[in-house]
């Protein structure tokens, strides 16, 4: 616990912390905005997902920031937050200061690990909340229309926008668990940035090719957009499950690398 | 110009200098390679209770790669380090406890204030109280800085904030890499009386440094370390040896090069092309010139070379310890004498006092 606590503060005693989150909190804003004042409304199939139901229902603003951040933005966040845990502190020369003391090289990896998916699931609680409230004010919150056509309660769609939420933070630990790694690998943040948000767009790209539909189910860029499946009525959960279970082999697998390397990495920062 | 023959002891016999004191810290073996380059070679060495040990060398000499090994940042080749009963890296973490100190420039979490800093790296040890924190920072002269953010602190702030990270959970040994490196004079005066004040507590401090009459001053025992390796070790006061050297022209070179290697030893003349550089005990100059003369060699001049300080051994040794060729000590010698004595007892990069 004392390690979490630490990269806690130390998270919060940085000022790109705040601007991450600020970054995010705009984007639901700026797509209710844009949304309210153009003339021109989005149709159905323009734009990202859930876009033109903006307009009748608040409640599809968060939904609509979810599908619209999850290729990029997000992914982009993600990458940054992960590729400085070690590489960052390297930068900094503050590696050695905190190796220096009697702790475990695996206690501070996995709290600075666990510290970094945090301020991702908060920057995306944020823009949850953002989009709430933006669509409240300027669309008003009502009955959730699914996707198979039925209607859900306010009440229950915000427990289905939650758990949307969470699918794509387990989506984007992914990327933190690379971003980790490859912070292991180097002493220069940015390069382990790059690198991370390099091969998650690659991934993607694999993705979008039917030549490489053979691997789709084994990429968990593939599976960004399984929430979706929540929408449904009744909810379609075997793709979820897979898109879970992906997500996780790939955490366990990046972040146990990083454990191996980290563990004897020699640190010449 | 050897160090052959002082009492010191160069390489392997390092392990039994503290006699009834317990070692505080060793390293047995301790060796690391970066790719073929050996950077720590075969290095033993201890560090007794109580001792204000320096670890001497040039830059590049592979102190920060062993005090890195020490505190167990990077992993040895072969070899381990201890630290009281604990082997580091095996038992880093128990063997850490007991260790304070920073290797290399002491970096801080910037947009934190130097208090914050102290209580984010206390509470990685068992007892570090808001208190203790405060007295750390009166005594490396901080107290009425230690609230504003380490961005805006000098070189010499976070090298002060670096000792009193080191001295805040009280540890037994202090490992300390080259403390008052970027220092002002002043600064420079405090660290060193700091570090002989922790050496009277009886703590045990261990303290690289590029400057010699730094360790003169405040160790009790020390290592020199050239290219990897140990070339002295000892006591600081058998460290500087007691004779001097002077060069001698008379109107026979070559007969008078045999008359002094008869008279101070065959090591200790050489024959420079222009001068006879002679190193003998500082009383021996008369009965040269009356040897000299009783052979019907007439002294043309003899000139007092530089005092053999611990700057002119250092010299000697670490360049001696690669090639058998010319030490840089007589390099040194054949300027004029007050140059000279400007030059090595500079320290190099440090304003001489």
């Amino acid at each position: 616990m004392s390690h979490l606590r630490r990269e806690i503060v130390k998270v919060l005693f940085q000022r790109r912390t705040y601007v991450g989150w600020a970054g995010l909190v705009a984007i639901p804003i700026i797509m209710t905005v844009a949304v309210r004042l153009s003339t021109d409304k989005p149709q159905a199939g323009e734009g990202p997902a859930f876009l033109s139901n903006m307009a009748a229902n608040g409640m599809f603003v968060p939904l609509a920031a979810l599908a619209a951040m999850s290729f990029f933005l997000l992914p982009l966040v993600s990458a940054m937050t992960g590729s400085y845990v070690i590489a960052g502190e390297a930068e900094l020369g503050t590696l050695k200061t905190l190796l220096t003391r009697p702790v475990s090289r695996t206690g501070v990896l996995l709290a600075k690990w666990a510290v970094a998916i945090m301020y991702v699931g908060v920057g995306m609680a944020f823009v949850a909340i953002a989009g709430a409230v933006a669509g409240w004010l300027v669309f008003g919150l009502h009955p959730l229309t699914t996707l198979s056509g039925g209607q859900v309660s306010v009440a229950h769609g915000f427990g289905l926008i939650a758990l949307a939420y969470l699918m794509g933070l387990a989506g984007m630990a992914c990327i933190v668990s690379l971003a980790v790694l490859l912070s292991t690998l180097t002493d220069s943040s940015l390069t382990a940035a790059v690198g991370a948000l390099v091969l998650v767009l690659v991934l993607q790209a694999l993705g979008q090719f039917s030549y490489f539909d053979f691997l789709k189910p084994y990429l968990f860029t593939s599976h960004f957009e399984d929430w979706f499946n929540l929408l449904r009525q009744p909810i379609s959960w075997p793709p979820i499950w897979k898109a879970l279970v992906t997500f996780t082999a790939y955490v366990l697998g990046l972040i146990g690398v990083a454990w191996w390397v980290f563990r004897r990495k020699d640190i010449l920062s | 110009m050897s160090p052959e023959s002082s009492s010191l002891s160069t390489g392997r016999s390092a392990h039994e200098p503290c006699a009834d004191r317990p070692v505080v810290l060793s390293t047995h073996g301790l060796t690391k390679d970066f790719g073929r380059l050996r950077a720590v070679d075969d290095l033993d060495l201890s560090v007794c209770r109580g001792d204000v040990f320096g670890f001497l060398g040039p830059n590049g000499a592979g102190k920060t790669t062993t005090i890195r090994m020490i505190f167990g940042l990077i992993y040895p080749t072969s070899g381990y380090a201890q630290i009281l009963d604990h082997r580091v890296p095996e038992r880093r973490q128990e063997a850490l406890k007991h260790v304070g100190g920073f290797v290399d420039i002491p970096a801080f979490y910037p947009n934190m204030s130097g208090r914050r800093n102290l209580r984010l790296l206390g509470r990685m040890y068992t007892d570090v109280t808001e208190a203790r924190i405060s007295e750390v920072l009166d005594i490396v002269g901080l107290g009425r800085r230690g609230d504003s953010r380490v961005a805006g602190y000098s070189h010499g702030m976070k090298q002060r904030l670096g000792i009193a990270q080191a001295l805040m959970h009280e540890p037994e040994l202090v490992i300390l890499d080259e403390p008052t490196s970027g220092l002002d004079p002043q600064g420079m005066k405090d660290v060193r009386e700091l570090v002989r004040e922790l050496g009277r507590r009886g703590t045990t401090v261990f303290l690289s440094s590029h400057l010699l009459h730094e360790v003169e001053q405040i160790c009790n025992r020390a290592v020199i370390m050239n290219k990897g390796r140990i070339v002295v070790q000892g006591p600081v006061a058998e460290l500087r040896p007691t004779d001097m050297s002077v060069k001698v022209l008379t109107s026979d070179q070559r007969r008078a090069l045999e008359v002094l290697r008869a008279f101070c030893g065959t090591g200790a003349v050489v024959d420079d092309g222009e001068y006879l550089d002679v190193r003998a005990a500082d009383d021996a100059a008369p009965e040269m010139v009356r040897r000299l003369v009783a052979e019907g060699i007439d002294v043309r001049a003899i000139i007092p070379a530089v005092e053999h300080g611990l700057e002119d051994f250092f010299l000697e040794t670490t360049s001696g310890a690669d090639s058998g060729t010319e030490p840089a000590g007589a390099d040194a010698a054949a300027v004029p004498a007050s140059e000279a004595s400007t030059a090595t007892s500079s320290g190099g990069t440090e304003p001489s006092r």
